[in-house]
């Protein structure tokens, strides 16, 4: 089988590989978490893993605090955000929803923030950090999916929240969950694609028979 | 350890008081993701043992003079539900020995997750015991380390836990309640599969070396099995939907 399941400790490779959510011992390489290896594509996707902050990450965050010269923001992990608003023309209030970039990760385990942007209203979804490429897509192409089927805003925050508004809301959700449960089989794309297309194709048939009852 | 009067035949013709021959394991059923509010979780059926395991973390760990700048920290706490077993238990309060279990889990667990990964955090394990038939501080330890593997928390191994004990000349794995009772001695271990370490060890009792030996391989033997369990549990959620698109794509 070219996939298989691994869970920690399991062996990947007899020699020493440089991936992500592995550890390298006696020159061999062991997954430190659950995760699919490829043994075509030599790659590991981790099923189950925590987000780690990375520069430029772009991150969904909620405005917990504001004190005289920064803001407080809870990014749903270990990590603590805060935005400097000596350098921010926007005022944020406390419960407000912002999409920031890191920009660097300090010794106290703070994230610190920037260009924060509000996003008003909405739907905030929390998905595992894990799960979030496969919901951005190779090349996006998940992500244009979700916004052409649904017309729904979305951003999606590398932190394992996505945030949305306008559109169908509800069959995003139903799709981003879907994408969550899926995201470690192949096809899925085509799979999220003909949901909406079935979705689409029954709310214009209900139009329809609205329009004729009426 | 005593021997009362009353102390029930352990070992008849060459099988024990249940039926089982000296190196059988209880039934074990073994389940993940059983809880949605925990970060990871896992459901352990061992014998008449039944316990929940649920991790919470890595989150800033409070009050802040616990943390350790250079480390995650881990906390476990092992207790037994009121109504989980026949004696002794009829409070949740934490006791000496639910004390002692919960420090001897934290301490496998050290070993085995990447804590130098989160520094100021802390990890929580929390081990219920709903139903208690003996040997629960093992199936406790071998159900935590699947529910850690479901929060994808980085580990270098997923540890296992069995108890060997000591009845006449006989050694026998895995006691359940009654045999833990009346036995010579109860040594139970737990072992990182991959590199083979042994990262709990007591003894109750007196095992001679080459009983301790014996103990030891008969331990490594039941691993196998109990590996065997920790991966479906895991895997099979997944495995599912992987074979059910697989043949559609």
């Amino acid at each position: 089988m070219a996939k298989k399941i691994l869970i920690p400790g399991d062996l990947i490779s007899e020699t020493p590989l440089k991936m992500k959510e592995t550890i390298v011992q006696d020159g061999k390489t062991y997954a430190t978490v659950m995760g699919v290896y490829d043994d075509v594509k030599k790659s590991f996707l981790p099923l189950e893993s925590l987000w780690f902050p990375g520069r430029s990450d772009i991150v969904i965050g909620i405005v917990e605090s504001a004190r005289l010269n920064s803001y407080g923001v809870d990014l749903n992990s270990l990590y603590k955000g805060i935005v400097i608003s000596k350098y921010e023309e926007t005022k944020f209030n406390i419960g407000d929803v912002i999409e920031a970039t890191v920009r660097e990760l300090d010794e106290t385990n703070t994230v610190v923030l920037q260009y924060p942007k509000l996003l008003s209203g909405g739907k905030i979804i929390d998905v595992r950090a894990s799960k979030i490429p496969r919901l951005i897509g190779k090349d996006n192409t998940m992500i244009k999916e979700l916004v052409e089927g649904t017309h729904s805003m979305v951003k999606v925050g590398m932190n394992g929240r996505v945030w949305i508004k306008g559109g169908d809301i509800n069959l995003a959700t139903e799709a981003i969950i879907k994408i969550q449960q899926e995201a470690h089989t192949s096809g899925l794309t085509n799979r999220v694609k003909t949901m909406f297309q079935q979705a689409n194709a029954s709310k214009g048939k209900g139009k329809v028979e609205e329009e004729v009852e009426q | 350890m005593t021997a009362p009067k009353d102390k029930p035949e352990l070992m008849k013709n060459g099988k024990r008081h249940d039926g089982r021959s000296p190196e059988d394991l209880r039934n074990i059923k073994i389940e993940a993701f059983v809880l949605n509010n925990a970060d990871g979780s896992a459901y352990i059926e061992w014998g008449n043992n039944k316990i929940l395991a649920a991790i919470y973390g890595p989150k800033e760990a409070l009050p802040k003079h616990t943390q350790d700048p250079e480390r995650a920290v881990i906390k476990c706490r092992y207790s037994m539900a009121p109504f989980s077993g026949n004696e002794e238990h009829g409070s949740s309060r934490p006791s000496r020995r639910s004390i002692e279990i919960s420090k001897i889990t934290k301490e496998i667990f050290e070993h085995v997750i990447l804590v130098e990964e989160f520094p100021g955090s802390e990890i929580d394990i929390f081990i219920e015991v709903l139903q208690s038939d003996g040997g629960t501080r093992a199936a406790g330890i071998t159900a935590a380390a699947v529910a850690l593997a479901t929060a994808g928390i980085p580990m270098i191994d997923t540890p296992y836990a069995v108890s060997v004990g000591k009845v006449g000349k006989d050694l026998i794995l895995d006691m359940d309640y009654i045999e833990d009772k009346y036995s010579d001695a109860d040594v139970p271990m737990a072992i990182c599969p991959r590199t083979g370490e042994l990262s709990l060890l007591q003894m109750d009792g007196i095992l001679s070396p080459d009983e301790f030996k014996k103990a030891f391989s008969m331990v490594k033997k039941a691993g196998d099995q109990i590996t065997k369990l920790q991966r479906n549990a895991l895997q099979s959620p997944y495995q599912k939907t992987m074979d059910k698109y697989s043949k559609e794509v």
